[in-house]
Parts: C-alpha cells; sequence; structure tokens
C-alpha cells in the first residue's frame, strides 16, 4: 500500500515531504491517481481512521456542523451505513488535505502527467499536446522522449516530439538545446510554433546571426507546409461544397433544358430532404448519446422520394401550366418558395441543429494536419453515385432515351408516340429527389433552417449558366469548379464577399466568351 | 401593334388625369378635412416611390422584354445616396467631421483611435444637397449602365440576364453589409434629425414630400408614356419581340436595351432617393434578392406593358400587405396573423401567373366596354 502511506505523507508539515510525496505518486503511474488529484487540487481529499477519501459537497446543518460523504480513493468504495446508504460524516472526524498555491499549481499538471501514460490512445494523444502548451512542466521531459520513440501510434509519436520541442523550447535556458528544439520543430513543421517562432524572430533583439538563421529555416519550412495545408483544406471544403452544388445544379439543369422551367424553389426541395432528415432522426430519436445510425439508411431515400413528392404535386398545380415560359415560371415557382418556407417555419419553427449519424463523425489523417472528414467524403462520394446514376439513367435506358428525345424535338417526340407530359411529370420528380438528396447530405456538415435553400439556388443557376444547360459533364466540372474556387478565393486574401464578387466577375466574363456554356452542343443541336 | 394608335395615346393621357385627381386632389382634400391621418398620407407617400420603380421596371420588363432582379438594388443605392445627405445632418459630438450614423459602426484600421477618423472620400460629394440629388440618380444609372454592358453586349438573354441581375443584387447586398465599406454594414443609415431645415417628425415634411413624391411619379409616368409612343418606344417594342429580325434590319438592340436599362435604373435611384425622407431608415436589407422580385411581382399585377398597371400593382400589394402584417381579430378570434403573409403572397405571385397574367388594370369586368389584348 504504498499510495495509502504516500498520501498519508501529504498531511505533514514539511513542504519537501509533501513534494516528494506528489512525485512518489506521480510516478506510481496508478489511473487512479487523476481522479485523486483533480480532488486534491479542490481540497476535498480527507483522511478517516487514516484511509484516504474523496469527498463530495460539504453540508452544513443547522447548528453549523460541517459533513460530507466520502468515497475511497483506491477501492472507489462510499461510507455507507449498514442499510447501504451513504453515511455523512461528521468534518470534524477527517482530517482535510489541502494543497497550498504552489501546490495546486504543480498538481494541475499531473492529470496531463499520468495521462501520458493512459493504455488509451486519444487519452495520450490529448496529454502529449497539451505538454507542448504553456504552463510547461519539465517533469513531462523524459516521458516525452521516450513517446516520442516508443509509442506504438504514429500520430503520438509525432505530437510528444512536437510536443517536447516546444517544451525545451519554453523550458531550457541552454541556447544550444533551444536551438535543437527549434529545428526539431522544423522538420517537424510544427504549425503550433509557427507564432512562436514569428514572435522570436520579431521581438527578441539579442539574438545572434546563427540563431536569426535557424530559426528563419525552421520557420519558413513550417510555412511552407502551412500553405500545403491551406491548399489540401480549400480542396477538401470545395471538393464538398461544389458536390453539393452540383447535386442541385443537376435537377436545375435537367428542368430548365427539358422544359424550360426555371425553378426558384429548387432551393425548396433541398429544405425539404433536409427537413425529413431531420423528422426521421427525431422519430429514431437518434443523438448524440444514443446513436440510432441506422435512421440514415431510411433517411437517404425518403429525403429523395418525399422532396419527388413535394416537386410533383407542384409540377401538377404550378408548373404543368408554364412550359416553356421561362419568366412565368420564375415568377410562380417563386412564390411556392414563399409558401414551402413560411409553412416549414411555423411548423418547425426556425433553426434546428441536426446530429449526424456516428459513421460520419471523424476522419482520417491523410498525412500531417491534413484530415479528411468523413462527412465530407461521404457528400462527395454519394454526388458522384448520383452523377452516374442520372448519367446511367439518361444513356442506358428508354426512360433516358425519352427524356432525351423530349429534349431535343419536343414535338417530334409527341408524334412518335413519347407521351411528353409524363416525361416532363417524372423528371421534374428526378431533379426534385436530387435536390432532396443534397438537402439530407448537407445536414452532415451543417444545420437546417427553413430558408436554406435560398442560398443555394442562384449559386446553383450560375453552376448552370456556366456548364451548359442540360449538360451534365458541364455541371459537373463547373459545380466543382465553383467550389473549389470559391473555397480558395474565400481562405486566401479575400473575403467571403470579395470571394463573391469576383466569382461572379468570373461568371460575367465567362459568358462573353462562351455564351452556350463550357460544353457547347454542336452541329443542330446548336440551333434548337 | 396597337400601343402607337392615338386610342392609346388617349387612353394614357386620361389615367395620368385620373391619378393626378386622386393623388393631388383627393389625398391632400381628405388629409386637411381631418379624415385622412399624416401617418397615412406618409406612408402612401412610400408606396409612391415604389411606384416609380415599377414604372422603370414596367419600362424594360413590359416594353422592352428585360427582366430585371437588380430594381431594389438601385432603389437602394438612390436611397443610400440621400441617406448620406440627410446622415450629414447629425455629425458626431464625438468626430464633427463624421456622421453619427457611420460613427457608430466605423470600421477603424489597425492603430487607429477614437477621435482619428477621417470621412471616406465617397462621402464628400453628398454634403451638397444638389450634388447628392443629381448622385442619387446618376449613380444607380451608372451602374445599371455597367451591368448592361457586362449582359448586353455579350448577349445574355432572357432569364440568364434575370439570374444574372440576381446574382449582382446578392454580390451588392453582401458588399453594402460588409462593415468594411464604410457604408454602416447591416445596420444602414438611421440617425437622422433634419431634412432640408425641416425637423424629421414635423407633420408639414411628410406632407411636403408626399406632394414632391406625387408629382415626381406623375412627371415618371408622363415622360414615360411620351417615350413609348415614340420612335424609340417602338424599337423598344421591336427589342422585346423580334430581337434578330431589329438586327438584320441594323439595328443595334443592345445600345437601346442599355439606354433604356439605364434609364429604369435612375428611375429607380428617384424613387429610392425620395424614399429615405419618409422612411427615414435605410438598411442592406432594402436591397435583398427578394425585393428586387417583389417589384416584378407589383408589375405583374398591375399589369405589365401598361405603365399605369404598375402605379397601380405597386399601391395595391403594398397596401394589402400593410394591412394583413398586422393581426387581424373578429370578437376575440384571431382570424388572421402576420405569419400568413408569406403564404399568401405567394398564392398572389402564383395566381398572378396562372389567373391575371395581363394583370388588374385589364381584368375585363362584364359591364365595361371591352379593352384590347395586351402582348406578353
Amino acid at each position: 500500500m504504498a499510495i495509502k502511506t504516500q498520501i498519508q505523507t501529504l498531511a505533514s508539515r514539511k513542504s519537501s515531504e509533501r513534494s516528494d510525496a506528489i512525485a512518489a505518486l506521480v510516478a506510481t503511474g496508478d489511473s487512479r491517481m487523476v481522479l485523486f488529484f483533480d480532488a486534491y487540487r479542490m481540497g476535498s481529499i480527507y483522511l478517516l481512521d487514516g484511509e484516504p477519501y474523496i469527498g463530495g459537497d460539504v453540508i452544513t446543518d443547522n447548528n453549523l456542523d460541517q459533513f460530507v460523504t466520502l468515497t475511497h480513493v483506491l477501492t472507489g468504495e462510499a461510507v455507507v451505513d449498514e442499510a447501504g446508504a451513504l453515511t455523512l460524516v461528521p468534518l470534524s472526524n477527517t482530517e482535510n488535505l489541502s494543497p497550498n498555491r504552489k501546490e495546486r499549481i504543480r498538481v494541475r499538471s499531473v492529470s496531463m502527467l499520468l495521462n501520458l501514460s493512459s493504455p488509451e490512445v486519444d487519452a495520450r494523444l490529448n496529454a502529449a499536446k497539451r505538454a507542448g502548451s504553456a504552463p510547461f512542466s519539465p517533469e513531462a521531459i523524459p516521458l516525452l522522449e521516450k513517446m516520442s520513440v516508443e509509442d506504438p501510434s504514429k500520430k503520438v509519436r509525432h505530437t510528444a516530439a512536437e510536443s517536447l520541442a516546444l517544451l525545451q523550447l519554453g523550458t531550457s535556458r541552454d541556447e544550444n538545446v533551444r536551438m535543437e528544439a527549434i529545428r526539431n520543430l522544423g522538420q517537424l513543421e510544427s504549425l503550433r510554433a509557427l507564432s512562436l517562432l514569428e514572435d522570436m524572430l520579431n521581438k527578441d533583439k539579442d539574438l545572434t546571426p546563427e540563431e536569426v538563421a535557424v530559426i528563419t529555416t525552421a520557420r519558413n519550412k513550417i510555412l511552407s507546409h502551412q500553405q500545403k495545408v491551406k491548399i489540401f483544406d480549400n480542396f477538401k471544403f470545395g471538393l464538398s461544397t461544389g458536390s453539393i452544388y452540383i447535386l442541385m445544379a443537376l435537377g436545375l439543369a435537367i428542368i430548365y433544358g427539358l422544359m424550360g422551367v426555371i425553378n426558384m424553389a429548387h432551393g425548396e426541395m433541398m429544405m425539404i430532404g433536409a427537413y425529413t432528415t431531420f423528422v426521421l432522426q427525431k422519430s429514431f430519436g437518434h443523438g448524440p448519446e444514443s446513436p440510432q445510425n441506422h435512421f440514415f439508411l431510411f433517411a437517404l431515400p425518403a429525403s429523395f422520394l418525399v422532396a419527388a413528392l413535394v416537386g410533383w404535386v407542384i409540377e401538377r398545380l404550378v408548373v404543368r401550366k408554364l412550359y416553356h415560359r421561362p419568366f412565368e415560371s420564375l415568377l410562380a415557382t417563386v412564390g411556392v418558395s414563399f409558401i414551402l418556407i413560411q409553412v416549414v417555419r411555423l411548423i418547425f419553427g426556425d433553426n434546428q441543429s441536426s446530429n449526424s449519424p456516428t459513421w460520419l463523425v471523424g476522419g482520417f489523417e491523410v498525412a500531417n494536419d491534413m484530415t479528411l472528414s468523413l462527412n465530407r467524403v461521404f457528400i462527395f462520394f454519394l454526388t458522384m453515385a448520383c452523377v452516374g446514376g442520372v448519367m446511367a439513367l439518361m444513356r442506358f435506358t428508354s426512360f433516358g432515351l425519352k427524356v432525351r428525345a423530349t429534349m431535343q424535338h419536343r414535338e417530334m417526340a409527341a408524334s412518335v408516340g413519347i407521351h411528353t407530359r409524363r416525361i416532363y411529370s417524372l423528371t421534374f420528380m428526378l431533379g426534385s429527389g436530387l435536390a432532396g438528396l443534397a438537402g439530407c447530405a448537407l445536414t452532415t456538415v451543417s444545420g437546417i433552417t427553413p430558408d436554406m435553400g435560398q442560398n443555394y439556388v442562384v449559386d446553383s443557376f450560375l453552376i448552370v449558366v456556366i456548364g451548359g444547360v442540360g449538360e451534365l459533364v458541364g455541371v459537373v466540372c463547373s459545380g466543382l469548379g465553383m467550389g473549389i474556387i470559391l473555397q480558395s478565393l474565400e481562405n486566401s486574401f479575400f473575403s467571403p464577399v470579395w470571394a463573391k464578387i469576383i466569382i461572379l466577375g468570373f461568371v460575367v466574363a465567362f459568358i462573353q466568351f462562351r455564351p452556350a456554356g463550357l460544353f457547347p452542343p454542336k452541329g443542330r443541336l446548336a440551333d434548337v | 401593334m396597337s400601343e402607337f394608335n392615338q386610342t392609346s395615346l388617349d387612353r394614357a393621357k386620361k389615367h395620368l388625369l385620373i391619378l393626378a385627381v386622386i393623388g393631388l386632389g383627393l389625398v391632400p382634400l381628405l388629409y386637411f378635412t381631418g379624415l385622412m391621418s399624416i401617418e397615412t398620407v406618409n406612408m402612401l407617400g412610400r408606396y409612391l416611390c415604389f411606384a416609380i420603380v415599377a414604372v422603370g421596371l414596367d419600362l424594360i420588363w413590359g416594353y422592352t422584354g428585360i427582366l430585371s432582379l437588380c430594381q431594389a438594388l438601385f432603389f437602394t443605392v438612390g436611397a443610400y445616396g440621400m441617406g448620406m445627405y440627410m446622415a450629414h445632418q447629425y455629425p458626431s459630438a464625438d468626430n464633427p467631421s463624421i456622421p453619427q450614423s457611420l460613427y457608430v459602426v466605423f470600421p477603424y484600421d489597425v492603430g487607429q483611435g477614437k477621435g482619428e477618423e477621417i470621412l471616406p472620400w465617397f462621402w464628400w460629394p453628398f454634403k451638397f444637397f444638389p450634388l447628392a440629388v443629381l448622385l442619387s440618380i446618376l449613380v444607380p444609372c451608372f451602374i445599371a449602365a455597367l451591368i448592361g454592358l457586362g449582359g448586353f453586349f455579350s448577349r445574355v438573354r432572357g432569364v440568364y440576364f434575370a439570374i444574372l441581375t440576381q446574382a449582382v443584387t446578392v454580390a451588392a447586398f453582401l458588399f453594402f453589409s460588409n462593415n468594411d465599406m464604410f457604408l454602416c454594414g447591416t445596420n444602414g443609415l438611421s440617425q437622422f434629425r433634419t431634412f432640408l431645415g425641416f425637423d424629421l417628425g414635423d407633420d408639414k415634411l411628410k406632407f411636403i414630400m408626399y406632394i414632391v413624391t406625387a408629382l415626381s411619379l406623375l412627371g415618371v409616368l408622363a415622360l414615360c408614356q411620351y417615350i413609348v409612343h415614340s420612335r424609340f418606344g417602338r424599337i423598344l417594342i421591336a427589342v422585346r419581340d423580334a430581337e434578330p429580325a431589329l438586327r438584320f434590319q441594323g439595328y443595334k438592340p443592345h445600345h437601346f436595351k442599355m439606354i433604356a436599362f439605364a434609364f429604369a435604373g435612375g428611375l429607380a435611384g428617384l424613387g429610392g432617393m425620395l424614399y429615405t425622407p419618409q422612411m427615414q431608415i435605410i438598411t442592406p436589407s432594402d436591397m435583398a434578392p427578394i425585393k428586387s422580385i417583389l417589384i416584378v411581382v407589383w408589375v405583374a399585377v398591375g399589369g405589365r406593358g401598361t405603365l399605369t398597371g404598375a402605379v397601380i400593382g405597386a399601391l395595391f400589394v403594398n397596401l394589402i400587405y400593410s394591412w394583413l402584417t398586422s393581426p387581424i381579430t373578429i370578437g376575440s378570434v384571431q382570424v388572421w396573423s402576420p405569419d400568413y403573409w408569406p403564404i399568401l403572397l405567394g398564392l398572389l405571385f402564383i395566381s398572378v401567373v396562372l389567373v391575371i397574367p395581363t394583370g388588374i388594370v385589364n381584368i375585363k369586368l362584364p359591364f365595361l366596354p371591352r379593352k384590347k389584348e395586351v402582348n406578353s
């Protein structure tokens, strides 16, 4: 029972004895010590007949006598009476161990130190990360040195080495050690060290030229790494934003290309898909605490179907009378979008937050500091699957053949026996369903509001304009391009506003040169 | 085209006369006899500003066939012009060179402190009333010309142009909402005290502004009627009905489109300029994309290609709006909540397209003599 005696030593009046006891307790590496030290820092460790206990809240009765409930530090058993109820132990019977200020500060980093040898990878990783940021605790150095070589996880080894260098830089007085640490940080491409190094370069006036050279090399190395990470992030976010755009623009392009209808309510189809997902999530009782991930398997087809159904109703009631009248259809569908937004708002209220399935939480690290989050990868692959599906549908099925025939020449198609109205209706449903899927996918990355679709509809139209009406390949290219360019502009020196304005200028310039889109139709089709 | 014959011109004159009698005769009469409160007159004045914008849109949409979804942008730019002049009348107590409106949201540069603010260069011209008036009309005109240059010269047509203008509106909305643009961000311009020596709460000012707006509207309407009955107007109609044919005859349709579009932009600026002293606040939300679409609906409700219809549509929709955005109770039962307004507006959008495509001025009532068909 070495731990027990060491804890008892903490009651000693000699500060050197207490300090040794703390060091010894840390050295045990016992996982129970994490809780113990947390309680010790708060001053709620009590000795009852020499046994160490963690106390709960102190209760004061009418006579101003104080009581506390106790749990044993080592066994975790509470002090109970014969009936098994918690006993209120009079405070006067116990001896309270409370640390002084210096000890309290020291103990603060102890749980980090203990976690460094935890069996859990995440705990080790977090602890290693914390070891590298102020306030520094030099005790961690030997542990980190060991970890940076021996730890089974590569990520932990990297973080430990980084924190070790940061720690040495922050605490060591030996210039050689510090310079070595800076070199290491450069080698490790540590983003966390960047601001520190820049501060040293800007503020520290006593640096020798060699030191300045060392710091500058390290900083440049980190800067170029940071640039790479930025490009990667832009690419990643751009790809997923672009994917949502594609899902939206795909439907718009087909609908406008086929029936000459500008569907301003397309964004609301997306909103309906998102709310369908939200409703299913609620009815399955899915939440971060009790994951019911299979709801998403239902949500994907349901969002498609519900949006397609609403699309069908709209087509029946409004759009049917407005084929090939873009102005009128634009106005009428704006009206439809007002109604849908307000009805959803009256039912669900404003902003709702959604929980994506836990499958899609987290990500995997491609390289140092570059993480692909699963939800974004999922959105990308969902979009690619939809694009592939739509293309196959258009190319290989009889429905697709009829759609293409109707798109090329409606009267001729009708005269050879194609029921063009039905084709229109089905296509409208398909486009709406795709937007519904986009909404479902969007719930994994952002919250949902009744007017969420409004932000997307204008941008999606611009994508259709660039990609070319009815051109699926063009829409895919312009959607991804728009997503990535927009993201890159926003994250470089431009604010989102300027990024938007630049994109717009780009679109206007583009239309000057290629009025029919990226892939203009050739031959006879060009006149239609 | 029947729009050119003498009866059409006579009817236009008759409409103008009726509107003048109502606007300059009936309303002041009701006000002076105490039957109409000054608040109602003020409200009508604001709606007449909207009507000016609507007339401009009708000229380019109804007659030239250009659907613009950025008229609210021009309106708001004009309103900001007058707003900046009015903001100058209320300088900040801490730094008299800066209007209070701008002072509260001043976007400081790094190292710049309170009291070191410098008036941005584009605020200068708006210190002077005539210049402010001129710029409030010319700046929207110029922006419209630029958009026309980018759009019409590359033959962006029809619904593509509409989408393009909407994208411009979105960009401008973001631009005006940005605090760093020295345009007071989302707060907009609101710290006003006086206007041309009048206190802003003064009933006299409100009435004068109403009269000025009504006169402007009548002037604009007369001018537009003159334009559409002129040779220039015929070309505009030709652009709408057969642009390729016009081009083959040697005309350059894009020039005419650009001039008409810039003119309509200027009219929207005029409407905005008259609006600010009556509303006493102007924010970027006034140019939200939806506002431009609303203007299109006013024209569609009134009847496109009629000019008078644009005025009637703007007044009609806005009067319904002001009536239906307050709760209505019969006895103790609430029968109408403002929450239903967007739904009703949506139904209005749909029905104006499906049920009354020619607008309310062309609805044929059985006891009225038949009117001619309007081409759409």
